[in-house]
């Protein structure tokens, strides 16, 4: 299993950057996570994103659907692509510290 | 591995022996090792890896093949080029079919006899998967979607929560209140099929399409159920699979009556249900199938859009997703859709029959073991798509679009990336964004 240095710190990862470590996660993680990928400043609607992300996930086992993520934090959808330009997925579900989800993404 | 490696072993031979056709052995015995195939392959151009030229992944099935079916083979393997169907062999075939393939086909197109290496790598494929060596990623998206009738496991009222909040949110973007994205309606002409990453995470092209199909004045419908249009069991060569995620879509459209089956933006979906799933479903099917690409065409052709390219000037450039081009078939429409849409629209190159690959097709994007490997393999496209100076990215495919979009930020090109129907949707003076 690969392994992630950010400012210091070494995180286990899967080959493509999720955490595999649940229980690390916070928001100085998020954070990290989040830097690292080139989003250097995460602003009251990044953390409502991710963090509703985490809480979804913690009870539910899944990532929500975008939706549901507009509907809960009051984002508007397409602010949410210019929040995280690595997407929903690849960007706000991995700085939430969610494995991978399956499928085309 | 979980079990002895014997059994897997047993398996991947009785595959062999049990699907080799005579074009397939007769490509295993025809190579003649010039090696014009080398700089056809994305992967060997990105990595001038030896190991990834697509003769010597291909010969890696020919070396199995050999021991078991030939007599030199059988007797003196050493001599013959033979060998043993290893853990290590089984392992190694797995990496190249599945790690250093995207089964493209582009080498194909260069081999200097006529082989076809890509339809040896699909053997490949097969094997690997009857040793139970597919990628996990893969495997994980099939069982997914047995379990729950598509590969994200979206439940069915999210599918519909999520077409009426986007419904609502096209009525109030475009001002038009009569515009409908139509769910499990009975009657209707067109059934449309979507890549679940699309209801998931970017629902923004099925509101392009509601938009394109509102303006064409067509008669369609979504599925509330059977709206999964992608088949991770053609990548996985798992051909049961296959067959039943195609032949629920079929089922669907025949109970519905609908006279076109139509295919989202998505290049392993289309191929699959266009070319793929009479194969698998052993009957012809009783409606016509097409790519969404095909549809704006046709509109378009009809008079049924109308568009203004002014409204996207920033210049465009196309990506020719493999499975839509090289295997589908569907080659100028796109170029007819995007030179009436935008308004500085340039081809990369090489272009059409002749694209290379975005380096994340053939099922690549869902196996994370191979992440690094395919945004090395990326790098030829990224080259592409940099020679052009575009700032958009239009590609006709979910899968190629994520892999774009991967690419574009590790190589640092600045571009947008975006489906056709996007594209499309910006342009429309009529049911369009005013």
């Amino acid at each position: 299993m690969p392994h992630l240095e950010i400012a210091g710190r070494t995180f286990l990862v899967d080959e493509e950057g999720f955490l595999q470590q649940p229980d690390v996660w916070n928001d100085e993680v998020a954070a990290l996570f989040a830097a690292s990928d080139g989003v250097e400043e995460l602003t009251p609607e990044h953390w409502a994103v991710v963090r509703f992300i985490r809480s979804y996930w913690e009870q539910s086992g899944s990532a929500p659907m975008v939706r549901l993520l507009c509907k809960e934090t009051g984002v508007n959808l397409r602010t949410i692509y210019k929040l995280f330009p690595a997407g929903p997925a690849k960007g706000a579900c991995k700085y939430a510290g969610l494995p991978k989800p399956d499928g085309c993404v | 591995m979980a079990e002895r490696m014997d059994d897997a072993a047993r398996r991947a031979l009785a595959a062999l022996e049990d699907r080799l056709d005579e074009r397939t052995a007769a490509y295993l015995n025809a190579c003649v090792r010039c090696g014009l195939c080398a700089d056809s392959c994305h992967v060997f151009l990105a990595t001038g890896d030896p190991e990834t030229i697509p003769a010597k992944k291909a010969e890696r099935v020919a070396r199995l093949y050999r021991r078991y079916h030939t007599l030199l083979g059988r007797i003196a393997p050493r001599f013959a080029g033979a060998e043993d169907a290893s853990d290590e062999a089984l392992d190694a075939l797995a990496t190249a079919a599945f790690g250093r393939c995207t089964v493209c086909g582009r080498c194909a197109l260069h081999c200097s006899v006529g082989l076809d290496p890509a339809a040896i790598l699909r053997f490949a494929r097969l094997m690997a998967q009857a040793a139970g060596r597919v990628p996990k990623g893969i495997q994980a998206s099939i069982d997914l979607a047995r379990a729950t009738g598509n590969n994200m496991g979206i439940a069915r009222e999210d599918v519909i929560e999520t077409l009426s909040w986007l419904e609502e949110d096209l009525r109030d973007t475009t001002g038009d209140a009569s515009i409908q994205l139509p769910v499990d309606r009975p009657g209707a002409r067109v059934y449309y099929v979507l890549n679940p990453r699309e209801l998931k995470f970017f629902p923004l092209s099925i509101s392009a399409a509601g938009m394109i199909f509102h303006a064409a004045g067509e008669n369609w419908t979504l599925s509330s159920t059977d709206f999964d249009l992608t088949n991770y069991g053609m990548f996985a060569a798992d051909e049961a699979a296959a067959g039943e995620f195609s032949g629920r879509i079929v089922r669907r459209a025949e109970e519905l009556g609908v006279e076109e089956l139509v295919v989202a933006e998505c290049g392993h979906g289309y191929r699959a249900l266009r070319w793929e799933a009479p194969e698998w479903l052993g009957r012809r099917l009783p409606f016509r199938v097409t790519s969404f690409v095909e549809v704006m065409a046709r509109y378009l052709a009809e008079g049924r859009l109308a568009l203004d390219p002014s409204r996207n000037p920033a210049r465009v450039t196309l990506h020719d997703p493999c499975n839509l081009v090289r295997h589908g078939g569907v080659i100028e429409e796109q170029r007819r859709v995007l030179r009436a849409a935008v308004a500085d629209f340039v081809e990369m190159t090489p272009n059409r029959l002749d694209n290379y690959c975005c380096g994340g097709g053939g099922g690549l994007l869902a196996a994370s073991e191979h992440a690094a490997a395919r945004l090395e393999a990326g790098r030829p496209k990224a080259d592409q798509i940099r020679a052009t100076g575009a700032k958009v990215v239009a590609a006709p495919c979910h899968n190629c679009i994520d892999q774009l979009g991967e690419i574009n930020r590790h190589y640092k090109l600045g571009v947008e990336v975006k489906t056709i129907a996007e594209i499309v949707a910006d342009a429309l003076t009529t049911g369009g964004p005013g």
